[in-house]
């Protein structure tokens, strides 16, 4: 294990730290817990609060979406463990603004039994909470199945046109709603090269060859649809592209946005490499492109690997998608 | 003794400590298999929590205590194991709010309002080879024992072999929750980690109670 850090068992609260100090403006703690990140300065009266929550190892997801026209609070697991169900309390109290509390997080087990726990507990609280899974992982159960997929990159998606919408004060049922329909015309597929390192375990959970990939794998490791020998790209994006289209299914004429991710080790090059294709399989389809997003919005620590996700819009999404945004980790002006 | 009061529920509490502290290699290695390989860690951190906890508590009331004990185990470990067990001991005190002693009725309301809970929590039911396989069983032994107004040790014998029997059973079923169901059939054969550690929680209660018949 090669990586820039101190205790290990330290790993995410110095991480947190640094978070704090190096945008102090942006992000602050709730009473001081590093665990419970909420966006800096005092909340808009009678906003829908939006939180989510999960494991460190995937920033800038989760953390790096709170911020303008993005959500609200976030609670901070431990590196691929949920944060507590306290903290999420405890985030949800902070950000309450008089209008309800949104949670949008992946569907994953622990997140959401945390989650669940939370929400019985604000509303105890007298707050009312909503909830909304993202599961759009094409690869992690077939359609018909979709319940049981796993929450990856598109999840940025959510957020966005959730944040959005709540910024300009639409009630909480609106903002679930909002949150509902993006992740139902989301899908992202995925492939990794090569394994990552939880900083506790101080190795990897599994092996990739050294000319190996595996289509559909996991941000955790997950297993995936395949394992095989390393492809060239535009035969990695074909292969993709022939699963995530087939499954909403996209069709000629659909507009969409687009997102580029990579795993935490893949340059922007290879993306740039995988968005040519990927704009080419689409033109071909006769779907038209609105935008592309490239970079890193969902990680798996020092993975290499990347994923594609594809959002159907319709006027609604687009004209949230196109709002600005401001967070330390995610900057757009008006589209 | 045909009633648990706090100093019992005390006891037991360090007796589960140490079991689970027992076997935190065996729950590692039966977690690495088809889960992400920390449930003996989780384990032992939110037992260890627990009974920190119940040591320096000057809570009256078993149920409460017990209660309280589940919110620190939430706190304390929030995996998915940590959290359903945490739901279990919450909601299962929560049960035994009002009463002051637990006999062999109160034990089975605690039993089956525990993994009742979890199975809500977890939204699952007995047969998908999880915790639920060998505590419901034992919940059932239980009833079964309360209603025919047996003693105490005669329900919680009963309850542990239903355990011991269940996760037998469960080792041959296939899974269907959390990490272990990318497995599907190659599950089937292979002991549950859950199904293991809610053996523990039941052999915890047995051992404190087998202990004080005398």
């Amino acid at each position: 294990m090669k990586k820039i850090m101190n205790n290990p068992v330290h790993f995410v609260d110095e991480m947190l730290q640094g978070i704090l100090i190096s945008h102090p403006n942006q992000l602050t703690t709730v009473s001081g817990n590093l665990r419970c990140i909420i966006k800096g300065g005092s909340g808009k009266k009678n906003k829908v609060g939006l939180a989510t929550g999960g494991g460190s190892g995937h920033l800038p997801l989760f953390l790096g979406y709170v911020g303008e026209g993005l959500l609200d609070g976030c609670a901070v697991g431990g590196v691929f463990q949920s944060p507590s169900s306290d903290q999420m309390l405890e985030v949800t109290k902070a950000i309450h603004q008089g209008a309800g509390v949104l949670y949008i997080y992946g569907n994953y087990g622990g997140d959401i039994m945390n989650f669940d726990m939370a929400a019985e507990m604000a509303d105890m609280e007298g707050i009312k909470v909503e909830q909304v899974i993202a599961g759009e992982d094409v690869a992690s159960a077939p359609k018909g199945e979709e319940g049981k997929r796993r929450g990856v990159a598109g999840i940025f998606y959510a957020f966005k046109i959730a944040g959005a919408l709540a910024d300009e004060l639409a009630s909480l049922p609106e903002v679930k709603r909002i949150a509902e329909k993006t992740c139902a015309n989301v899908r992202t597929m995925g492939v990794a090269l090569t394994p990552c390192i939880v900083p506790e375990a101080g190795k990897a959970s599994f092996s990739l060859g050294e000319n190996e990939m595996e289509i559909g794998m996991g941000i955790h490791g997950e297993p995936g649809i395949r394992r095989g020998v390393l492809q060239k790209s535009d035969e990695i994006v074909q292969q993709m592209a022939d699963k995530i289209l087939v499954d909403l299914p996209y069709e000629k004429g659909d507009e969409v946005s687009i997102l580029l991710n990579g795993l935490g080790a893949t340059p922007k090059e290879e993306l740039y490499i995988m968005a040519m294709k990927i704009h080419q399989l689409l033109k071909e389809k006769g779907i038209r492109v609105f935008n592309t997003y490239v970079g890193e919005f969902a990680t798996s620590m020092e993975m290499a690997g990347a994923s594609i996700s594809v959002l159907k819009l319709d006027e609604e999404l687009k004209r949230l998608l196109s709002k600005p945004a401001n967070s330390p980790f995610f900057t757009q002006f008006q589209l | 003794m045909n009633q648990l009061k706090i100093g019992d529920i005390k006891s037991i509490i360090h007796q589960i400590k140490i079991i689970v502290d027992q076997h935190q290699d065996m729950l590692m290695e039966l977690d690495s298999v088809m889960g992400d390989g920390d449930l003996g860690f989780t384990m032992t951190k939110a037992f260890s929590a627990a009974q920190t906890e119940s040591d320096i508590s000057v809570e009256m009331i078993p149920g409460k205590l017990l209660m309280h004990l589940g919110m620190i185990i939430a706190k304390t470990s929030p995996s998915t194991m940590g959290t359903l067990i945490a739901t279990g001991f919450m909601k299962g005190g929560k049960a035994l709010e009002q009463v002051h002693e637990i006999g062999s009725e109160e034990l089975a309301v605690f039993l089956e309002t525990f993994v009742k809970s979890i199975m809500d929590r977890g939204k699952s039911v007995p047969g998908n080879k999880t915790i639920i396989d060998t505590l419901y069983p034992a919940a059932l032994a239980l009833r079964a024992s309360a209603n025919e107004l047996q003693p105490l040790i005669t329900g919680i014998t009963a309850a542990r072999s239903a355990a011991m029997k269940g996760l037998e059973d469960s080792t041959q079923m296939k899974a269907q929750h959390g990490r272990a169901a990318y497995y599907q059939d190659n599950s089937i054969g292979k002991q549950d980690g859950g199904a293991t550690v809610g053996t523990y929680i039941i052999e915890g209660f047995y051992q404190h109670i087998a202990k004080s018949q005398n």
